[in-house]
C-alpha cells in the first residue's frame, strides 16, 4: 500500500482557492516533496466549465447567477459543465500514478467505484453507465467526474451529491448531457439520508481500499 | 506497443522526428492508449516561442485532460490543423497523421538530451 495523506475540510473552500491549493500540491508531488494527498471538501455555490468551456451548457445569464450567489469559473479539468454547492462532497486526489495505474480508463473506473461503493453502503442501488461517466442510480446521476493529469499526477476529481440544493443543477446542462436527471442521497433516501460526516468517513475508506493507499489524516494547516 | 527506432522521445511521452532543421512532435502510442479516445486538442500558436518543458498543448478524452510538453526550446512553425475536427487521428495514428506541431529548435544540440527508442522503451510498463 502506498502511503497518502487525507484531509477533510470542515469549512467550504472557494473554487479558486481549491485550484491554487491543488496546483501547489501537484508541483510538490511531481518533485516528490510530499506524499500522495487527497482533499475532501465542499465548495460555496459555483458553476465550473471544463476546458472545452461550452457556455451554452449554462442556462442562466451572469445577472441571474449573481443574484443567486453562484460564481462561474472555467477549469483546467476534463469534462463539461458542473455545479458544486455545500451538501456535496468534492474529492480531489493528488496522486502520482504508478506505471500499472496510469491511464484514463483505470483512474476513471476507480473514481466511479468510490462513488458507487459509497452510495451502495447507504442502501442506494448505484451503477455505472457505459459512455456516461459518473455515479448513477435509477433516480439519476449523483456523482460527476472530471480530472486532469499533469505529468501523470492527478488533480480535480469527483463530486458526490449528499444533500445539496439541487435547484442549482437546473441552471446547467450537467456534463453536457441533455435530459439526464441529477439526484442526491437525500432525494433518493429522504429522511434516511446520512449526515455529511458519515458519508465523508465512507468515502475515505473507499479511497483507501480502491486506490490502494494507506491513508493518514492530516489537518488543513499541514497541507 | 510501437516505439519507432528513428524517433527521439521524452520521459513525458512525446516523440520527436528530426526533419532537417525542424522537429515534428506528437504523443506516443503509449500516451494515446493511456488517455483513451481523445475528443479535444488545444494546440500552441504558430510563431510562439516555447521553452523545453513548457505546457504547450492539451489533449482531452471524455473526462480527462492532460498536458503535452515541448521537448525542446524553440519556435512553433506549424500546428496540425486537421486535428481540431478529428482529434481521434491521434488515437489512430499517433506517430503519423496524429502529429501535433512542428518546431524549430533554438539549439540543435539540445536534441542530444532526448531519449532514443531503447531508453524510452525501458520506461514503459512491461506488457
Amino acid at each position: 500500500m502506498i502511503p497518502a495523506r487525507f484531509c477533510t475540510f470542515s469549512e467550504p473552500l472557494s473554487y479558486p482557492e481549491a485550484v491554487l491549493l491543488q496546483e501547489r500540491l501537484v508541483r510538490s508531488r511531481i518533485r516528490d516533496e510530499i506524499q500522495d494527498t487527497l482533499l475532501l471538501l465542499q465548495h460555496p455555490p459555483v458553476i465550473t466549465l471544463g476546458r472545452r468551456g461550452r457556455t451554452d451548457f449554462v442556462r442562466a445569464d451572469d445577472e441571474t447567477l449573481q443574484r443567486a450567489g453562484i460564481a462561474l469559473h472555467t477549469s483546467s479539468r476534463g469534462g463539461d459543465v458542473t455545479y458544486h454547492a455545500p451538501g456535496q462532497w468534492v474529492l480531489y486526489p493528488v496522486l502520482k500514478l504508478g506505471p500499472a495505474e496510469m491511464g484514463t480508463h483505470g483512474y476513471l473506473n476507480a473514481l466511479e467505484e468510490i462513488a458507487i461503493r459509497t452510495a451502495r453502503s447507504f442502501g442506494i442501488e448505484a451503477f455505472r453507465r457505459e459512455g456516461k461517466a459518473g455515479g448513477w442510480c435509477d433516480q439519476g446521476k449523483f456523482a460527476a467526474i472530471g480530472f486532469k493529469f499533469t505529468r501523470w499526477v492527478t488533480w480535480h476529481g469527483m463530486s458526490l451529491n449528499v444533500k445539496p440544493d439541487l435547484r442549482g443543477f437546473d441552471l446547467i446542462i450537467g456534463c453536457g448531457l441533455q435530459g439526464e436527471r441529477v439526484c442526491s442521497f437525500e432525494s433518493v433516501l429522504g429522511a434516511d439520508c446520512p449526515d455529511m460526516n458519515r458519508v465523508a468517513e465512507t468515502l475515505r475508506n473507499c479511497c483507501g481500499s480502491i486506490l490502494r493507499r494507506e491513508l493518514t489524516t492530516v489537518s488543513v494547516e499541514d497541507l | 506497443m510501437q516505439v519507432p527506432e528513428e524517433l527521439k522521445y521524452t520521459e513525458s511521452h512525446e516523440w520527436i522526428r528530426v526533419e532537417g532543421d525542424r522537429c515534428r512532435v506528437g504523443i506516443t502510442e503509449f500516451a494515446q492508449s493511456q488517455l483513451a479516445d481523445l475528443t479535444f486538442v488545444d494546440l500552441p500558436e504558430v510563431g510562439s516561442t516555447v521553452s523545453a518543458g513548457d505546457e504547450v498543448a492539451v489533449v482531452e478524452s471524455v473526462k480527462a485532460a492532460s498536458d503535452v510538453y515541448s521537448p525542446l526550446s524553440g519556435e512553433i512553425l506549424e500546428v496540425n490543423e486537421n486535428l481540431s475536427g478529428s482529434p481521434e487521428r491521434i488515437n489512430e495514428d499517433s506517430f503519423g497523421e496524429g502529429w501535433l506541431f512542428v518546431l524549430k529548435p533554438e539549439n540543435p544540440a539540445d536534441l542530444d538530451g532526448l531519449l532514443d527508442a531503447a531508453a524510452y522503451r525501458a520506461l514503459l510498463p512491461s506488457e
